[in-house]
């Protein structure tokens, strides 16, 4: 039966698990995901979901337990934060490549060190050469949501990827917010039992991938993969909205006609920014919100076409890339997607929320301000501004 | 006739001809007598000895993710199995020595810890040889390799035993040397639930320092000298499978040119520990150990 009651991304996440039917859980506890296998032990242990909990002593064997159980045919979940991605690290190479569509949770946290437990994107964003798709949550709901879609996304027989649905510790894992577990049969319709086709490790029927004679062939169907799976997230999205009535799109324009400049956020910043938006709207100012939910595959042609719309485009990166061409990782990714156009939006970049602190809307208002001053000016000034560095006044 | 015995004898062969180790490595030899032991309805994960030089011969389902990575997927693959109900198939984890007992020794600790349904194997060459012969923690004292070329200083790590002191249903050393003993060692593995243990001591002409003909002879002096004693540990009893009347150390050690330059005082020591850990092991034979 469907429900809705306030629920911790956590909670919303652990349920997630629990309606895709996940068969392997292999998962090792670090805060923040804590909660979220906590709640997985406790729905096994009640008898509401029926899973092999795989409780590992690290996360290099959470991963690479999960890509056994994976190409044995199991569908697999499991969960991770800051340092344990980071001690995954050499597993997490290994389902891109191998075909294998499990779905892991990054709850955002800080990397050590110059962090601490709270959120900023790095150990996400660190991993977006690897082949994972990786998909921002911005609240309990999302996260749920997302899971489920991650699969179908995941299992869909032109993708064969792992998703990693990505969301914020603290701001979304451990804040309640209303949130609708759609009823199991509704969820099974959606997403049925799925047989891989390139793996069966039974003796009786032994099968697996053969092994790219040609290494750049072999990364090149990786790479095809990806630009299919651009098409497969936002149909499977639309999807999911017609069924359960809520849908996201791989990037969402908020409050964007008729705007001279966009900021551009990810996870749960964006609900405080989505606040500041209407508010400076209410004073006639011409700045929109894009909330990039989809990083891997990068959206570059939705990119494009904002680059064609709006005259100048602020990525709020929250995270850090030293010593790169400049500013933050996304930006990056964003200034590639622009360089083809022939008439090019501004492209102004802040760093905030570094470490987990918390944006606050008047660094909000700030980096919007800023971003129109620019494109009145008509020529950006800084190109990346450490917001954090100002003193604001306010700070939470 | 000759047809039908040849069809009987490739029914419980599971390896294909040819394979790519070197001349007189051990491993082949011991999955072609593993892999008769445990059937064809075995799956395996891991690698060993020197990548996957010997197992990408082997004929039946396999995964393998990298070096590092033991005991681990394949309790993943096990658990995915159970899900299904396909509880008869067997799941073999296999790694050298310095996987099992370096790198990944933590994996396998926890596997263990966790009793996950697997046969876990170490295929130990002693040392690491597909890189190219550098030391692991299982190399002897006073071995050679390219990173010990004085000969290493440290003592090897006693797994089988830090193994049965997991209290795991089953532990057991073999040798390539004795085949009735290691396939009646992996039956009996193969029948029993839990998290097993196997540690085969294979030869490696390349990394020892040995004629590729003399592997058998070589393994054999390791059992006959005591190097190398095998046993088992079955819920926690351990019981002494062959208890030969003991050759000097020093037959084992000159058979080697790994261990050439050792001096008669390291002989001496090397000995010595030898007979203690004799000693040891017959004062505990037939008995429960505690650890």
């Amino acid at each position: 039966m469907s429900f809705t009651r306030m629920m911790e991304g956590n909670e919303a996440a652990a349920w997630g698990a629990l309606r895709a039917r996940a068969d392997v859980v292999p998962a090792y506890p670090i805060t923040p995901q804590t909660e979220l296998i906590s709640h997985i032990a406790t729905l096994i242990e009640e008898g509401k979901m029926k899973a092999e909990y795989i409780k590992v002593e690290g996360e290099h064997t959470a991963m690479a337990a999960a890509c056994g159980a994976s190409a044995a045919g199991a569908r697999v979940f499991t969960a991770s934060s800051a340092q344990g991605v980071a001690y995954m690290q050499e597993a997490l190479w290994m389902p891109p490549g191998m075909r294998l569509p499990i779905v892991m949770c990054f709850v955002n946290r800080a990397l050590a060190p110059i962090g601490g437990l709270r959120p900023d994107h790095n150990a996400a964003l660190m991993q977006r050469d690897n082949g994972w798709i990786q998909l921002y949550c911005e609240n309990s709901q999302e996260a749920f949501d997302t899971i489920i879609q991650a699969f179908k996304i995941a299992e869909n027989k032109n993708i064969y990827l792992p998703v990693a649905p990505c969301y914020d510790g603290y701001f979304v894992s451990a804040t309640a917010t209303s949130t609708t577990i759609p009823a199991q049969e509704d969820v099974d319709d959606f997403l049925p039992p799925y047989e891989h086709e390139m793996y069966s490790l039974h003796p009786d029927n032994y099968k697996s991938p053969p092994r790219a004679t040609n290494i750049a062939k072999g990364r090149y169907e990786v790479q095809k993969a990806h630009e299919r799976a651009r098409k497969v997230i936002a149909d499977v999205d639309k999807e999911y909205e017609k069924i359960f009535g809520r849908g996201y799109g791989i990037v969402e324009e908020y409050q964007c006609d008729d705007v001279e400049a966009v900021l551009v956020t990810m996870g749960s910043m964006t609900g405080t920014a989505k606040d500041v938006i209407d508010e400076m709207q209410a004073d006639g100012k011409k700045i929109g919100l894009v909330k990039l939910k989809m990083f891997r595959p990068f959206p570059t042609e939705k990119f494009q076409e904002m680059g064609k719309k709006y005259n100048a485009i602020a990525m709020v990166d929250r995270n850090t890339s030293y010593g790169s061409a400049g500013g933050g990782i996304v930006s990056m990714e964003i200034a590639r997607a622009l360089y083809p156009l022939n008439d090019r939006p501004l492209l102004l970049n802040y760093h905030v929320g570094l470490g987990g602190s918390d944006v606050t809307m008047k660094q909000i208002e700030y980096m919007a301000d800023k971003t129109l001053e620019a494109v009145s000016k008509g020529k950006v000034d800084e190109e990346v501004d450490w917001v954090e560095l100002h003193d604001l006044g306010e700070v939470m | 006739m000759t047809e039908k015995i040849f069809d009987e004898y490739y029914k419980n062969f599971h390896m294909q001809g040819g394979n790519t180790c070197c001349p007189g490595c051990g491993g082949p030899l011991f999955w072609k007598l593993a892999l008769q032991a445990l059937g064809p309805r075995t799956v395996l994960y891991g690698i060993g000895p020197c990548a996957g030089c010997a197992t990408r011969s082997i004929k039946l389902p396999q995964f393998n993710l990298h070096f590092s990575f033991v005991a681990d997927a394949s309790a993943g693959i096990k658990r995915a199995f159970k899900v299904k109900g396909w509880d008869d198939i067997t799941v073999v984890s296999s790694a050298g020595d310095g996987a099992v007992g370096d790198i990944s020794f933590g994996k396998v600790s926890a596997a263990a810890e966790r009793n996950d349904d697997i046969i876990q194997v170490c295929i130990d060459n002693e040392a690491y040889m597909n890189t190219g012969i550098q030391k692991s923690g299982l190399t002897p004292y006073g071995a050679w390799t390219t990173t010990t070329p004085g000969g290493k200083e440290n003592n090897k790590k006693e797994i089988p035993l830090i193994m049965a002191a997991h209290k795991i249903p089953y532990v057991a050393t073999v040798s390539v040397a004795y085949p009735q003993d290691l396939i009646a060692k992996l039956k009996k593995a193969k029948d029993i639930k839990g998290f097993r243990y196997i540690h085969a001591l294979i030869p490696c002409p390349t990394g020892w320092r040995f004629d590729p003909a003399k592997a058998i002879e070589v393994s054999k002096l390791q059992v006959d000298t005591w190097t190398w004693p095998l046993y088992e540990v079955e819920e926690g009893v351990l019981k002494l499978n062959r208890k030969p009347e003991q050759k000097p150390v020093s037959e084992y050690l000159k058979s080697q040119g790994r261990f050439r330059r050792l001096t008669p005082e390291q002989i001496e020591y090397v000995q010595n520990e030898v007979d203690q850990k004799r000693e040891d092991l017959i004062a505990v034979d037939g008995k429960k150990i505690t650890l």
